[in-house]
């Protein structure tokens, strides 16, 4: 499954990156890698974008660049 | 925390660094430079402000226009150093303008900059993601220092970092600071010259760290566990603050979220028109004294008067907006600081990329109801091209403060004694400047610049911060002076330009003479037969459609120097005594009472001042905006096309607003 459809405030591991090669890239920049421990804790009003926890950072994510990131 | 540092760099030439710093390269002459670089809110201006004293200021770089800080070391810290801050970076990858000018610098490719050693500055509450970056500038080969801030915070956040074991693990020098009390700065510098006598960086190992991410993360976690110099008591997925997370919870919230944005929306714009107010009425003032002052001290003539109305008023009429930009800068510094702004980002950014805008485009939005020209630099911040453009493209729209004297003074003359209702059509019109704009973005997006898949938020939200009061002010007070040089001088030399066309006119009672005839000096009363009347006059059969006359034509011209300039045309052309106080009363009666030359029609009707609005509405009448897009944008072509579109809309519509009303009946 993919970020997107994450339980809010469930912790889940990363498996894989799948989507448009330069985003995903960007991603993996923020630290965003497979194998990193996340989790989803908040959506804005609109449902979009999310927030996501990883490494102890907040990041802003869009539901479309949230669903390339696959979780388990 | 322990008192820290540069250990791990082993240095066995212990050379008595404060007495020959500058024994390489010939150095004598010229002071080492140094450049902060880090990702974005690693408290890079925090740190700056503590190792300049706050003696730093910006100035703009060749390239791409962005504005830089620059500033010397603290003279306390021995031999001077010049610092220049580097905008933040998110990734090496540089996207935005402002992160490709750090890459620039950072890789040696500027033509200007280039940096003797970096102070790389690391967020310890973001350590991997910040170290992450930081290999990227230890890769470069200059000597480095490590300045980790935020250490105050980390506790917050459960961790603890050892400064000693990070610089073991990481083989260069790690220095523990906080840019907010000056604690640490001095050991920065000093651990700096240290390392530019015997750098280490190169082959240390956060210099070996991969640029691949996924490796990267991996070694930089290893080099962390190694080290042991982290202490965490939470792991680090829900590590993030817990007073950040309570706040998030409400600016956030699914019902309070767009009360409380829209709360702040509100107060910032009644601070910059209430609050302003004051201090505007006062530059004015003082500018008008000045001017009279001028005119009363030198002798009587031509230069006295161009001197007091031309250069004095020119410059007056840009300063009377300095309050309002102050204001302006201060509040989005403080939002900026605090951690907010990132939130209303991320607020409205599925609204605005519904338009094709983004999410950062909600400020050079806001800051376009103030003033276009800093509305248009702050679009710098927007990652991807298409979508800054498309926020420049529409900024124009956005109904900047130098309309608001036009409208006043139409609407007063549209509603005379109706205050009430003439505040109500403002608001519309504040309102419906908003929604044009996100009409003309949709519009424009969907069919001139079509959307690319590679759009991205993708965007961290810092923690929450107290600002600092002073630095705030510093800061606001070097993005204000930019502002003012980059905004100032083409007004002034375009309000000195028109003031001499309609001061002079080719020789008096000749309105069309021969080239080279005599240029005479004209009153103000004579204006008539000036150059910008004899344009006026020129350009009348066009003004025609819109219901007006060639006066109001020579006021449309002048506007072109700032909008504003509308009104003090206008009661010249249409010869209102200046004795303040009555000026705007004389205006509007002898406005009212206005007919076309030599027949009793009004010039100022219903339909004509509706026209007016309307033209005004989305006519670029001005030149400034049109300069700091060229430069934002790096060509004419597309400050030239938003030119052309936005006046040529803006006479269209006001042309058929006027023959529609006229057609329905409505004089």
């Amino acid at each position: 499954m993919s970020l997107v459809e994450a339980l809010k405030n469930r912790r889940y591991r990363i498996e894989r990156l799948e989507g448009p090669e330069e985003e995903c890239r960007r991603l993996l920049d923020l630290g965003l890698t497979p194998g990193e421990e996340t989790s989803v804790v908040q959506a804005v009003p609109f449902g979009d974008p999310l927030v996501v926890v990883v490494r102890g950072m907040r990041i802003a994510l869009r539901r479309r660049e949230a669903s390339w990131i696959k979780i388990h | 925390m322990d008192k820290n540092s540069l250990a791990g760099t082993v240095t066995p030439s212990e050379a008595p660094d404060e007495a020959e710093p500058e024994s390489k390269r010939d150095q004598k002459a010229k002071p080492l430079t140094a450049c902060l670089a880090g990702v974005p809110n690693a408290g890079k201006t925090a740190l700056m402000n503590a190792l300049t004293g706050g003696s730093f200021h910006t100035a703009n770089y060749p390239g791409v226009t962005v504005t830089i800080s620059r500033g010397r070391t603290r003279a306390e810290f021995g031999p001077e150093m010049t610092l220049i801050d580097l905008p933040g970076v998110h990734s090496a990858r540089a996207a935005s303008p402002e992160e490709e000018l750090s890459c620039q610098v950072l890789e040696g490719r500027h033509p200007s900059i280039h940096p003797d050693a970096i102070i790389a500055v690391v967020d310890s509450t973001q350590l991997e993601r910040h170290l992450k970056f930081a290999s990227f500038t230890a890769r470069r080969g200059k000597p480095l220092v490590l300045a980790l801030t935020m250490m105050d915070m980390l506790a917050r956040s459960g961790q603890s970092i050892s400064a000693n074991k990070l610089a073991e693990a990481l083989g260069v020098p790690v220095v523990c600071v906080d840019g907010r009390t000056g604690w640490g700065a001095e050991e920065v510098i000093s651990t700096l010259r240290r390392e530019i006598e015997k750098p280490v960086t190169e082959d240390s190992a956060l210099a070996r760290i991969p640029d691949e991410p996924v490796a990267a993360y991996r070694e930089i976690r290893h080099l962390l566990d190694l080290s042991g110099a982290i202490k965490k008591s939470r792991p680090l997925v829900v590590a993030a603050d817990s007073m950040t997370e309570r706040i998030d919870r409400i600016v956030l919230n699914r019902y309070l979220g767009f009360p409380i944005f829209f709360t702040i929306l509100v107060a910032l714009f009644a601070s910059i028109f209430w609050a302003a107010q004051p201090f505007m009425d006062f530059v004015e003032w003082g500018f008008a004294q000045t001017g009279a002052l001028a005119l009363r001290l030198l002798p009587e003539g031509a230069l006295s008067r161009f001197i007091a109305e031309g250069l004095i008023g020119g410059v007056g009429s840009v300063a009377v907006f300095f309050p309002q930009i102050i204001i302006l800068f201060f509040l989005m510094t403080l939002l900026e600081d605090s951690g907010y702004l990132a939130r209303g980002a991320a607020l409205v950014d599925r609204p605005l990329s519904r338009l094709g805008l983004h999410g950062r485009s909600f400020v050079p939005m806001l800051s376009g109801f103030a003033c276009a020209i800093p509305a248009v630099l702050a679009a710098r911040t927007i990652p991807q091209r298409r979508e800054r453009l498309l926020t420049i493209w529409i900024i124009p729209l956005m109904s900047c403060s130098a309309r608001l004297p036009v409208y006043a003074l139409l609407l007063a003359a549209l509603l005379p004694g109706k205050a009430g209702r003439a505040g109500l059509v403002l608001a519309g019109i504040y309102i419906s400047s908003l929604l044009v704009g996100a009409l003309t973005a949709g519009l424009i997006g969907r069919f001139v610049l079509r959307k690319q898949s590679s759009s991205m938020l993708a965007m961290e939200m810092p923690l929450y911060r107290k600002p600092l009061i002073k630095p705030t002010l510093r800061i606001t007070w070097s993005r204000s002076a930019a502002y003012l040089k980059k905004a100032g001088m083409p007004i002034v030399l375009i309000s000195a330009f028109l003031w001499l066309l309609s001061n002079f006119g080719p020789g008096a009672r000749q309105p069309v003479s021969e080239s080279g005839a005599r240029p005479a000096l004209v009153t103000a009363s004579d204006l008539d037969h000036s150059f910008a009347a004899g344009i006026g006059q020129t350009i009348e059969p066009a003004l025609k459609p819109m219901g007006v006359d060639w006066r109001v034509g020579v006021g449309l011209i002048s506007a072109f120097a700032a909008r504003e300039v509308f009104v003090s045309t206008m009661a010249i052309v249409f010869h209102v005594a200046d004795d303040g106080e009555n000026q705007q009363a004389g205006l509007l009666e002898n406005i009212r009472s206005a007919t076309f030359a030599g027949t009793s029609q009004r010039v100022f009707t219903t339909s004509s001042i509706l026209g007016l609005i309307v033209f005004f509405f989305f006519s670029l009448q001005c030149l400034s905006t049109v300069a700091v897009v060229k430069s934002e944008t790096g060509s004419w072509k597309m400050a030239g096309l938003q030119l052309l579109f936005y006046t040529g809309l803006g006479y269209l519509l006001s042309s058929a607003v006027v023959q529609g009303l006229r057609l329905v009946g409505i004089e």
